[in-house]
C-alpha cells in the first residue's frame, strides 16, 4: 500500500522499473470488509457452528446446575425442562438473526433514515452475530442499539434523547451493549455497500450502450436494482462477494440481456485484456444471482418458537411455572 | 490479556474526548502512544470523534498515515493504541534553531501529499489538515494523523457541514459555507502548508472567521464569477472586499526561495475554485518534485532541538 504516483520523468534512469499502479482491486483487498468479513461458505458456516455450540454448552451447563439445585421437582418437571429447555441450533440461529435483521431495515425505513444508515445497521446486526449467539444476548437487546450506533458511524447523528423517543426505548437500555457491539465489530465500522456500485454502473452503462438504452427504462431498471441490493444485504452474498458483483448480480437478476451487453461491450472496449477476465465474472455473478435467490424468508411463527426456545433455555423455572399455571387453569379450584 | 500487553507510562496530553499516554507494546519492547477515549460524561455514548478516529485509521495502512496498532476495551473505556511520532511539523516550524533547506521542505511536502493521496484514493476526506496534525516520527517520517473530523466522500446529494478544517487552513469554498465539497479541501490546507514551511510563519492567519475571508482574498485575490461561475450562488460573496490577483512578481517577492516550478505547484493546491484545484495526483507528479534538489531523505531531515 506504499506505492504512490511517481513523479514522471523519474530521477534515477539507470533503475527505471515498471511503475505497478495501485488497483481499485488492491484497495478493496486492504479493506477491513475485505479482511476481516469476507469468507468462504465453509469459513462462515463453521464460524457460525461454533458460535453455536460455544453458547449451547453454556446453557445447558446452566439448565444442568438449576435441576441439581431443585432435586424437589416432579418427575415431569424435570422431563419438561429436558424437553423445552435446550439450545438453539445454528440454523435457528441464522434464521432469527435474519428475520430481526429484516425488521431492522423496515423500522430503519419508516424512520425515514438514509439507505446508508439501514444498510450499516443490518450489516453491523448481522455481524455482531458471527462473534455471539443469540442465546448470549437476544437480538430483541441489540436491536436498537445497533441502529444508534450506526447512525453515528455513518455520520447521521441523532441524539439518544430524541432516538430513545422515536424508538420508544429507554437511553440505558439502547447504550447498555454499545461496547459490547463496538467489540464484536471488531472495531472495523467501514462499510462498502453495492449502492455506491449500483449508482457507478449505472453511469457506465448509459456510457457504454450510449443511444442504445431508454433513460426512462434506465431509471426502472436501477430503481429496482435497489430494491434488489437491500434484499441481497439481508443474506450471505455480503461475505462471498464484493460489492461491485453483488451489483452485477443484480442487474442480471433484472435484464439479463442488458447486463450481458454491457459487459461485452466494456470488455470488447477495454485495452487491457487479461486484467479482467469475461468469463470469470460471468461466473462469479452468475453464482452470486443464485445464492441471493435461494434466501429463504423466515416466517414469524418460526421466529417466535426460536425466540420462546432461547427464554426456556435461559430460564430453567420458566418451564416449570408454566406447567403449574397450565395445570392449575385446567383444575377448578 | 490485550490490557497486559501495553503499558501505560506516561500522560502526555488530555484533549476534550481523550487522553494520551506514552506506553510500551510489552511483546516487542515498541514503543507506542495510548489515546484512551473518555467515556463518561457523554450521554449519547461513544463520541463521534472516536467513531470516526477508529473507522478510518482501520482502513489505512500507509507509510504516511498513522497507524493503528490496536484498539481494546478497559475499565470500560476505548484505548487506541497508535505508533508513538515524538514530534509534529508545528513544533519544527516554531524552532527557530532549525534552518531549512528547499530540499528539507520538498521532502515533507512530498511526505504530506503522499498521505492525502492515499486517504483520497480510499474515499477518505481528512477534514483537518495543519502542521500540528502531521506527526513525525524518530525515522523523520511524516504522518497524517487525528482522523476525528474525517469522513467519506459523501454521494453528490449528501449535505455536509462547512464547518470543519482550523480556521486559517480552511478552503474559500468552506468559508463561504459550501455544503457540497470534495478532497480539494484538504488540497487546499497543504497548498497553505506548503507556504507556512516557506514563510516560516503561518501563511492566512484570520483572527476570526470573517477575517479569514479578507486575509486569504488579500493575500490570494478576491475570485470572479469568470474564474469561478458558481460564486455568485454563495450568499456570503456579495458582502466581501474586492482585491486582485496577486501578480506572479508579488508571489515571487513574498516567496523568495521558492522556484517557479514551487510556485506554480503552490499556486495550483491554492485555486480558489475548488474544480480547478489540483488534486493530490497532479500535485505529485508535477515538476516540482522532478527539478533539483531532491527531497532530503526523512532520516537526515531537521530534528527538534536543531538535532
Amino acid at each position: 500500500m506504499t506505492n504512490t504516483p511517481t513523479p514522471s520523468g523519474s530521477v534515477d534512469a539507470t533503475k527505471v522499473q515498471p511503475i505497478q499502479r495501485v488497483s481499485d482491486d488492491d484497495l478493496y483487498r486492504h479493506s477491513s470488509q475485505y479482511r476481516m468479513w469476507s469468507f468462504t461458505p465453509e469459513q462462515l458456516a463453521q464460524k457460525r457452528v461454533e458460535i453455536n455450540a460455544r453458547a449451547a454448552t453454556v446453557l445447558e451447563t446452566r439448565v444442568r446446575s438449576f435441576l441439581e439445585q431443585n432435586p424437589d421437582l416432579g418427575s415431569d418437571e424435570v422431563a419438561a425442562i429436558t424437553e423445552k429447555a435446550v439450545p438453539v441450533t445454528a440454523d435457528e440461529e441464522v434464521l432469527l438473526v435474519n428475520y430481526f435483521a429484516r425488521m431492522l431495515l423496515t423500522f430503519a425505513t419508516k424512520m425515514n433514515l438514509p439507505t446508508e444508515v439501514a444498510a450499516t445497521a443490518v450489516t453491523f446486526f448481522r455481524r455482531f452475530y458471527l462473534n455471539n449467539s443469540v442465546m448470549d444476548i437476544v437480538p430483541k437487546e441489540i436491536f436498537y442499539t445497533t441502529l444508534f450506533f450506526a447512525c453515528k458511524s455513518e455520520n447521521f447523528f441523532i441524539g439518544i434523547d430524541s432516538f430513545a423517543k422515536k424508538t420508544k426505548s429507554k437511553n440505558e437500555d439502547v447504550l447498555k451493549y454499545e461496547f459490547r457491539l463496538l467489540e464484536s465489530l471488531q472495531f472495523t465500522l467501514m462499510n462498502h455497500h453495492p449502492f455506491k456500485a449500483l449508482h457507478g454502473f449505472f453511469l457506465d452503462i448509459q456510457n457504454i450502450l450510449q443511444g442504445k438504452v431508454d433513460l426512462n427504462y434506465m431509471g426502472q431498471v436501477y430503481t429496482n436494482c435497489k430494491k434488489t441490493i437491500m434484499e441481497a444485504i439481508l443474506t450471505d452474498v455480503v461475505y462471498f462477494y464484493s460489492p461491485p458483483q453483488i451489483t452485477l448480480a443484480a442487474l442480471l437478476k433484472e435484464d439479463e440481456a442488458l447486463a450481458m451487453r454491457y459487459l461485452d461491450l466494456k470488455f470488447a472496449n477495454e485495452d487491457s485484456p487479461g486484467v479482467l477476465h469475461l468469463e470469470t465474472l460471468r461466473t462469479v455473478i452468475v453464482a452470486c444471482k443464485d445464492t441471493m435467490s435461494a434466501n429463504a424468508v423466515p416466517s414469524k411463527e418460526q421466529a417466535t418458537r426460536t425466540v420462546a426456545k432461547i427464554h426456556f433455555g435461559q430460564n430453567p423455572l420458566s418451564v416449570v411455572e408454566r406447567m403449574r399455571r397450565q395445570r392449575e387453569s385446567a383444575s377448578p379450584p | 490479556m490485550l490490557r497486559n500487553e501495553y503499558t501505560k507510562e506516561k500522560r502526555v496530553g488530555e484533549g476534550t474526548y481523550a487522553v494520551v499516554y506514552l506506553g510500551t507494546k510489552q511483546s516487542n519492547n515498541r514503543k507506542i502512544a495510548i489515546k484512551e477515549i473518555k467515556t463518561s460524561g457523554f450521554k449519547d455514548g461513544l463520541d463521534m470523534s472516536a467513531i470516526r478516529e477508529v473507522k478510518y485509521l482501520q482502513e489505512m495502512n500507509h507509510v504516511n498515515v498513522i497507524e493503528l496498532v490496536d484498539v481494546f476495551m478497559a475499565q470500560n473505556n476505548l484505548n487506541l493504541v497508535l505508533e508513538f511520532l515524538p514530534a509534529d511539523l508545528e513544533m519544527i516550524i516554531k524552532d527557530q534553531s532549525i534552518l531549512f533547506t528547499p530540499a528539507d521542505i520538498k521532502s515533507w511536502l512530498l511526505m504530506t501529499l503522499r498521505g492525502v493521496h492515499h486517504c483520497h484514493r480510499n474515499f477518505i476526506l481528512h477534514r483537518d489538515l495543519k502542521p500540528n496534525n502531521l506527526l513525525l516520527g524518530p525515522d523523520g517520517q511524516l504522518k497524517l494523523a487525528d482522523f476525528g473530523l474525517a469522513r467519506n466522500l459523501g454521494s453528490p446529494q449528501d449535505l455536509l457541514t462547512s464547518n470543519v478544517v482550523t480556521r486559517w487552513y480552511r478552503a474559500p469554498e468552506l468559508l463561504f459555507g459550501a455544503r457540497h465539497y470534495t478532497g480539494a479541501i484538504d488540497m487546499w490546507s497543504v497548498g497553505v502548508i506548503f507556504a507556512e514551511l516557506m514563510l516560516r510563519i503561518p501563511y492566512l492567519p484570520g483572527k476570526d472567521d470573517v477575517d479569514q475571508i479578507d486575509v486569504t482574498f488579500r493575500a490570494l485575490g478576491t475570485p470572479t464569477d469568470k474564474d469561478w461561475p458558481e460564486i455568485s450562488t454563495f450568499s456570503a460573496y456579495n458582502k466581501i472586499q474586492f482585491y486582485p490577483p496577486p501578480s506572479r512578481d508579488e508571489l515571487r517577492k513574498r516567496f523568495i526561495a521558492a522556484t517557479e516550478n514551487a510556485l506554480y505547484l503552490m499556486s495550483g493546491m491554492l485555486s480558489l475554485n475548488p474544480h480547478k484545484r489540483w488534486d493530490s495526483i497532479k500535485a505529485l507528479t508535477s515538476q516540482y518534485f522532478v527539478e533539483l534538489p531532491e527531497p532530503t531523505t526523512p532520516e537526515e531531515l531537521p530534528k527538534l532541538g536543531g538535532k
